[in-house]
């Protein structure tokens, strides 16, 4: 009413507005009807092919069987686990029959049977309650339903159709999970274990008993002492930079430990160890490190706290700051330890400028090509996660990295056994090669293996 | 001192003093050519009871003189200079020029100071041993001494000098003061005489010279020199070798009895017998343009010196003094240091452990003796293969690019970042190598020297091998900063004896395999064949004669082209001839005892050393 006063107040606008209104509503009952229309089509088609189904069939109300039970239920504790599950497995009902025909065959007997019912009781209680359901040609089921570490379990498995269901067949004695306490299926994890732990104590007891383990030379580590020394012959200071990230990032403990290297050696040169930081709490573990290696070096006289400070967490805001005391303290030596990203190369190019020798370390590979044109020396990844047992000498520290050494030189033989024998497949067809894949990627790398 | 022009230089009187002997050797222009024509020897009369070194100068000058046919030294006890011409009757008399070296009571000893041990204190002890100085001890910030234990150091050395340095210029200030603060207060005596002054150079930081002069008072004379590294990348070791000499003369030299005199005979400088041999081999590096390795075997010491192209291309002159490493004094350390089963593996027949033991004390309570049995030649010929060795190692590690220098990398060095200081001794580029001293010197054969110098040196590719006649290096030395030409004159003709080519492959060999297939054509000899890894073998080639050689290396092995490449050579002839060396580098005897010795005495029978 509204919009048609609104329609003659407003002239020939509102007359359009009114007709085309009505036209709205009369498409709108022409939609209801065709509605109609469609609900009692179906409807038609619906009782029509009930009255066929029922006809065809020969069948009433009374033709509705229940399938047939099955037979032989076994349930057993589920093996490689901690006692939390039970596979219950049985034979199939008789009115199980696989329909493996692509189209069904419209003459064919439905099946009676549509799935199966698991259910569980303990011993002394009265009824089974149902804890999962399988499908029709499935034998077999797991049942992981708040199932409790030694508390003894019956199971009943019942068929299901649609004329009902069968008699429950129950197992013949109750089964009690308990904890494995080896999981066989991942034996190939095991003997990959026993290879790289093994090895790993071989090699510290070798390193203890007093051999010499050979340690491939790191120049990078070695090159400190001499950036030391430029530092302390020029007078200059020592730049040590322990990356952009926390103290719980890897990389920055990796730095750490070659700062504790680094203070040893400026402790002795006599030399000046500046440490700008840009997390606080890494701040406090270097000045800690720094201060044990003044002491260790018998200089504590000699450590200067103010010169492990924190800039900022901002990361660019830490680089100006950095970048602006290197052009103005032109250190001799400067090293750049942890983790690093964009600013990687600031620094890098400055301390050059500088005339700094300069020795880098770090994991970010995208950071390392910047690292290597522009610095001195440059340890790669896992040189600098070596580096505390290169530089410590200590044989338990040694022992691990040689053993490390040994899964890593077990991967890289695995791979290239695996490489060449699929190659070998792929080009000869050959079945032996086919088979050592198969067993690679079903054991050693499945989940038998290295697979979680 | 006599300035004399070169041309007019026809006779060369020249002695060496050392502690035992005085050598002294003639030079004479023959045919426009300076020849060695004489030489005479007399104990050095250092000590009492003559105690004045000129008296052993003057026996040795007569000895020459009655070899000679001519009067050097008149009836005053006075050498006779210039040259008398031969007149009616009478034979020419004297010389125009003399010359001498001196090594007696132990040469000039030096302490040597630097902030960091590697880098300034390694330039000052390369000035110190390039001088011709044996250093007693170098004093450093990072030497891991405590204050105290320094100074005790300081106080304990009698050195006849000591040289400072410490510090780029503008470097560190601090350092080089504390060094001096230490050295200051302990007061070291010098060696001779009581009465004067330490001299001590200071070549550091120059804005520290202020500093240092002001912490010593008057018991030292105190002399500024430019700074040995004015900057990292640059050694500057000449100004301070230079005041090293002059303080040796008008120090060391004047306190010694006699050498008053002697300094007022010669017409050069006299100068530090190592100092010299040492200018000599550089001369002779610069005027053939080739890399050179010398070495003097001594009782107590041996002397390693080498002129290398360094980091830059020019040439680097290094001397090393390996204080514990000699055939007679020294034997018994040379024993202890490489073991016993290291000597033994040179021997090429059974020997017991017992005999070999007393035969080492024996020669170092008795350290004239010389072998008069097979046995005991062969013993001494191993222990100086390992002397020679060690000697050589240690070298290798000092003759090193400079440290602390910034290195310019590409993303190509990712996986190959060379660590500054490396040795610039690489055997594939020696091109000469020199020995002498009496072990290698006096060797009853000359096959011998060459096998000696062939096993501790392992030269690669292909390199001269000679032994200095008669000693003659340190009187060349001498002659050469007066009158250069006659020194190379004599130095080629007289003062070298070829032992000829040795050619040697590079690889770890495998007995049996290939090593390389060489082709030899000239005059005398025109051979061709395969030598198999483990062989060695000699081929005769007189001094005056050459030969071209093809070498074509196997797959792995290397003679100077790289590795598995063709190489074509003219070799130069000598005493003992060409050698062809396919036992591979480095050089490795089996651990086995009954292989080991049956594989050197194939070697010691093919190069037929101690049986026709």
């Amino acid at each position: 009413m509204g919009d048609r006063g609104a329609g003659e107040r407003f002239g020939v606008f509102g007359l359009k507005c009114e007709i085309s209104d009505m036209r709205f509503q009369i498409s709108d009952l022409k939609c209801q009807i065709s509605r109609l229309r469609g609900a009692v089509r179906r409807l038609l088609v619906c009782w029509g092919a009930l009255f066929w189904l029922l006809g065809l069939t020969g069948a009433g109300a009374d033709a509705q069987e229940p399938p047939r039970p099955v037979s032989d239920v076994v349930a057993v504790d589920h093996p490689n686990d901690v006692g939390t599950a039970v596979d219950v497995s049985w034979t199939l009902s008789p009115d199980d029959k696989p329909n493996d025909e692509p189209i069904p065959d419209p003459n064919a007997v439905p099946s009676l049977l549509s799935g199966y019912h698991i259910l569980r009781k303990q011993p002394g209680e009265e009824s089974f309650v149902l804890v999962g359901k399988q499908s029709a040609q499935a034998g077999e089921f797991t049942d992981r339903k708040k199932v409790v570490r030694g508390e003894p379990y019956l199971y009943q498995v019942v068929a299901v159709g649609p004329g009902g269901t069968s008699a429950g067949v129950e197992t013949a004695e109750a089964v009690t999970p308990v904890r494995g306490l080896f999981r066989t299926d991942r034996g190939w994890l095991a003997v990959i274990l026993l290879l790289i732990c093994g090895a790993v104590v071989a090699f510290i007891v070798v390193a203890k008993s007093g051999r010499e383990l050979f340690i491939r030379k790191i120049p990078g580590l070695e090159a400190v002492d001499e950036a030391v020394g430029r530092a302390t012959e020029m007078g200059r200071t020592c730049l040590f930079v322990p990356g952009i990230l926390d103290i719980n990032d890897i990389q920055t403990v990796a730095g750490i430990t070659v700062l504790s290297h680094v203070a040893s050696l400026t402790a002795e040169f006599g030399a000046r160890l500046e440490v700008p930081t840009s997390r606080s709490l890494v701040m406090t573990t270097a000045r800690e490190t720094v201060a044990a290696a003044y002491l260790a070096e018998g200089r504590p006289d000699a450590y200067r706290e103010d010169d492990i400070y924190y800039l900022t967490d901002e990361q660019f805001g830490y680089v100006a700051s950095v970048t602006s005391k290197m052009m103005q303290e032109k250190p001799a030596a400067c090293f750049y330890m942890g983790s690093f990203y964009a600013e990687s190369l600031i620094l890098a190019e400055t301390g050059n400028a500088v005339g700094a020798i300069q020795v880098a370390g770090t994991a970010q590979p995208s950071q390392l090509p910047f690292f290597v044109a522009a610095c001195d020396y440059t340890l790669i990844g896992e040189e600098f996660f070596a580096a505390s047992a290169y530089l410590s000498g200590e044989p338990v520290q040694l022992g691990s990295l040689r053993g490390q050494d040994v899964g890593k030189m077990l991967v890289a033989s695995l791979l290239i056994v695996g490489c060449v024998a699929a190659t070998w497949a792929s080009v000869t067809g050959s079945a032996s090669a086919n088979a050592v894949v198969t067993f690679l990627q079903n054991n050693v790398l499945g989940r038998g293996g290295f697979l979680p | 001192m006599n300035a004399t022009n070169p041309d007019q230089i026809n006779v060369i009187l020249a002695t060496d003093c050392g502690s035992t002997t005085t050598k002294a050797i003639l030079i004479e222009k023959i045919d426009g050519h300076y020849r060695q024509t004489y030489r005479g020897e007399a104990p050095t009369t250092v000590e009492q009871p003559v105690a004045d070194v000129t008296a052993g100068v003057i026996n040795a000058a007569t000895e020459v003189g009655e070899l000679a046919g001519r009067r050097l030294v008149d009836e005053q006890g006075q050498l006779i200079r210039p040259v008398k011409p031969a007149g009616e009757g009478q034979p020419a008399e004297g010389c125009d020029i003399y010359i001498s070296t001196s090594s007696a009571g132990g040469g000039l000893q030096m302490l040597v100071t630097g902030v960091v041990r590697e880098m300034t204190a390694a330039s000052a002890k390369r000035a110190a041993l390039g001088a011709g100085a044996i250093v007693m001890d170098v004093i450093a910030s990072n030497d891991r001494r405590k204050p105290h234990e320094q100074i005790q150091r300081i106080r304990e050395l009698r050195p006849d000098m000591i040289l400072m340095s410490g510090g780029t210029d503008g470097g560190t200030v601090e350092h080089v003061v504390r060094i001096a603060e230490l050295i200051a207060p302990a007061k070291p005596q010098p060696r001779f005489g009581s009465g004067y002054r330490m001299p001590l150079i200071y070549a550091g930081n120059k804005e520290a010279a202020g500093l240092v002069r002001e912490v010593f008072d008057d018991t030292v004379e105190l002399s500024v020199v430019d700074n040995i590294r004015p900057v990292l990348e640059r050694e500057n070791l000449g100004p301070a070798r230079d005041r090293i000499h002059d303080l040796f003369l008008e120090h060391v030299m004047a306190h010694a009895p006699g050498y008053d005199k002697l300094i007022a005979w010669t017409d050069a400088p006299i100068m530090p017998t190592p100092g010299a041999v040492g200018d000599i081999l550089q001369q002779i590096a610069k005027a053939r343009g080739i890399n050179v390795v010398g070495v003097d075997i001594g009782g107590a010491t041996t002397d390693v010196f080498s002129v290398f192209d360094g980091a830059d291309g020019n040439p680097v002159f290094n001397r090393t003094v390996s204080a514990n490493l000699g055939m007679s004094y020294s034997i018994s350390n040379v024993c202890a240091e490489t073991g016993m089963p290291n000597v033994l593996r040179w021997v090429h027949f059974d020997m017991d452990e017992r005999e070999l033991r007393n035969r080492v004390k024996n020669k170092m309570i008795r350290p004239t003796t010389i072998p008069q049995t097979l046995e005991a030649l062969v013993f001494e010929q191993a222990v100086a293969r390992e002397a020679l060795r060690l000697a050589y190692i240690q070298h290798r590690e000092f003759a090193t690019t400079l440290k602390g220098v910034q290195q310019q990398r590409t993303v190509g060095d990712t996986f190959s970042q060379q660590k500054g200081g490396q040795s610039i001794v690489d055997n594939m580029k020696l091109d000469l190598l020199v020995a002498s001293g009496g072990v290698l010197s006096h060797a009853p054969r000359m096959e011998q020297t060459a096998a000696m110098l062939i096993d501790a040196f392992e030269p690669e590719g292909v390199t001269e091998l000679a032994k200095d006649s008669i000693f003659m290096m340190p009187h060349l030395g001498v002659l050469a900063s007066v009158h250069p030409q006659a020194a190379l004159e004599v130095f080629e003709r007289d003062c070298l004896i070829y032992l000829g080519t040795c050619v040697a492959a590079k690889g770890r060999a495998k007995a049996g395999k290939n090593c390389f297939r060489y082709e030899i054509s000239g005059e005398p000899i025109n051979e061709r064949g395969e030598m198999a890894c483990g062989e060695i073998r000699r081929f005769p080639l007189s001094i005056e004669e050459t030969a071209q050689i093809v070498i074509e290396p196997a797959r792995g092995f290397d003679v100077g082209g790289g590795p598995g490449k063709r190489i074509e050579r003219e070799v130069r002839g000598g005493e003992v001839g060409l050698i062809l060396d396919a036992r591979g580098r480095p050089l490795e005897l089996p651990e086995d005892r009954d292989n080991c010795r049956s594989r050197v005495e194939r070697w010691s029978r093919d190069l037929r050393l101690y049986s026709e």
